[in-house]
């Protein structure tokens, strides 16, 4: 995957957004670690259960979900290339296209849950879902917390605040967003598919 | 290749990707297929790692611990679930 810059050899290497958010990526990382984890131990202590309690989750709207998140991160980074040619007004289209992709994650989520808690597969049913609400009710608030700051950098845009020489605080609220669709592609094998 | 083109082509890495893995469990569950599962899981991450995060052109002591992150982690889950089976 090499790009004009680096065929010439003449790019330095970078590390994009603020060094803060990184140190926070990794403390963000570490603790889904820990949670994706726990599932994994339990399940390889309860087989059975999680296996039966799996079924009971619909693998096509994970992969809904997946694939929603992954345009929305899609979206994200093509509006950081807009900032970097001092594009922000086209920057705040495509955030606004990334708000949209993820908000299809977020009614499919939201249905997910509704038709669990309607069926009495509630946090207290079992292990598993215990385990499911806690790793994905997580991960979802960082999603809503995600596109809060893809609203707020779409604002700042709009406002022509952000061009090529000032876009650290843009790329930071974009590697958020990457981060958030990270972790989603550990989770999404580990809860509804791995058997 | 430009920037936008090549996040273009992660991204629609990362959509096949995500069809194979919902495609290989339709074959069975088998520790192979679990193995299989989780590669293309470490896969995806480092696609959005290097892809969209640019970690490609970030120090290498970074580009690293975040490549590293998605490998151990499914190494761990899957020692984990291969050691109990």
């Amino acid at each position: 995957m090499s790009t004009s810059a680096e065929s010439t050899g003449v790019f330095r290497r970078h590390l994009p957004g603020d060094l803060a958010m990184w140190f926070f990526i990794l403390a963000e990382l570490s603790v889904f670690a820990i949670l994706i984890l726990a599932f994994a131990v339990t399940q390889a202590l309860k087989p059975q259960m999680f296996s039966e309690s799996r079924l009971l989750l619909n693998t096509s709207t994970g992969l809904a979900m997946t694939l929603s998140l992954l345009t929305a991160g899609l979206f994200a980074a093509l509006a950081q290339e807009q900032v970097r040619r001092s594009r922000p007004r086209h920057g705040a289209v495509f955030l606004l296209m990334a708000l949209l992709a993820a908000s299809v994650y977020v009614v499919l989520k939201l249905t997910e849950y509704r038709h669990l808690l309607a069926s009495g597969l509630g946090m207290e049913h079992n292990t598993f879902f215990t385990l499911y609400w806690i790793l994905t009710g997580f991960h979802f608030l960082h999603v809503l917390l995600g596109m809060v700051i893809l609203g707020w950098l779409a604002e700042r845009c709009r406002r022509g605040l952000y061009d090529a020489s000032k876009r650290s605080g843009f790329e930071s609220g974009v590697l958020y967003w990457h981060m958030v669709d990270l972790i989603w592609v550990m989770l999404f094998p580990l809860v509804y598919v791995l058997s | 290749m430009s920037v936008s083109r090549v996040l273009l082509v992660c991204w629609a890495a990362l959509a096949t990707l995500s069809v194979c893995t919902v495609a290989l469990a339709h074959f069975g569950a088998t520790s192979l297929l679990s193995m299989a599962i989780l590669l293309v899981a470490v896969g995806k991450a480092w696609l959005i790692t290097d892809g969209f995060m640019e970690m490609r052109h970030a120090p290498r002591l970074w580009r690293r611990l975040m490549l590293s992150w998605a490998l151990v982690l499914a190494a761990v889950v899957g020692l984990t679930l291969e050691v109990v089976r």
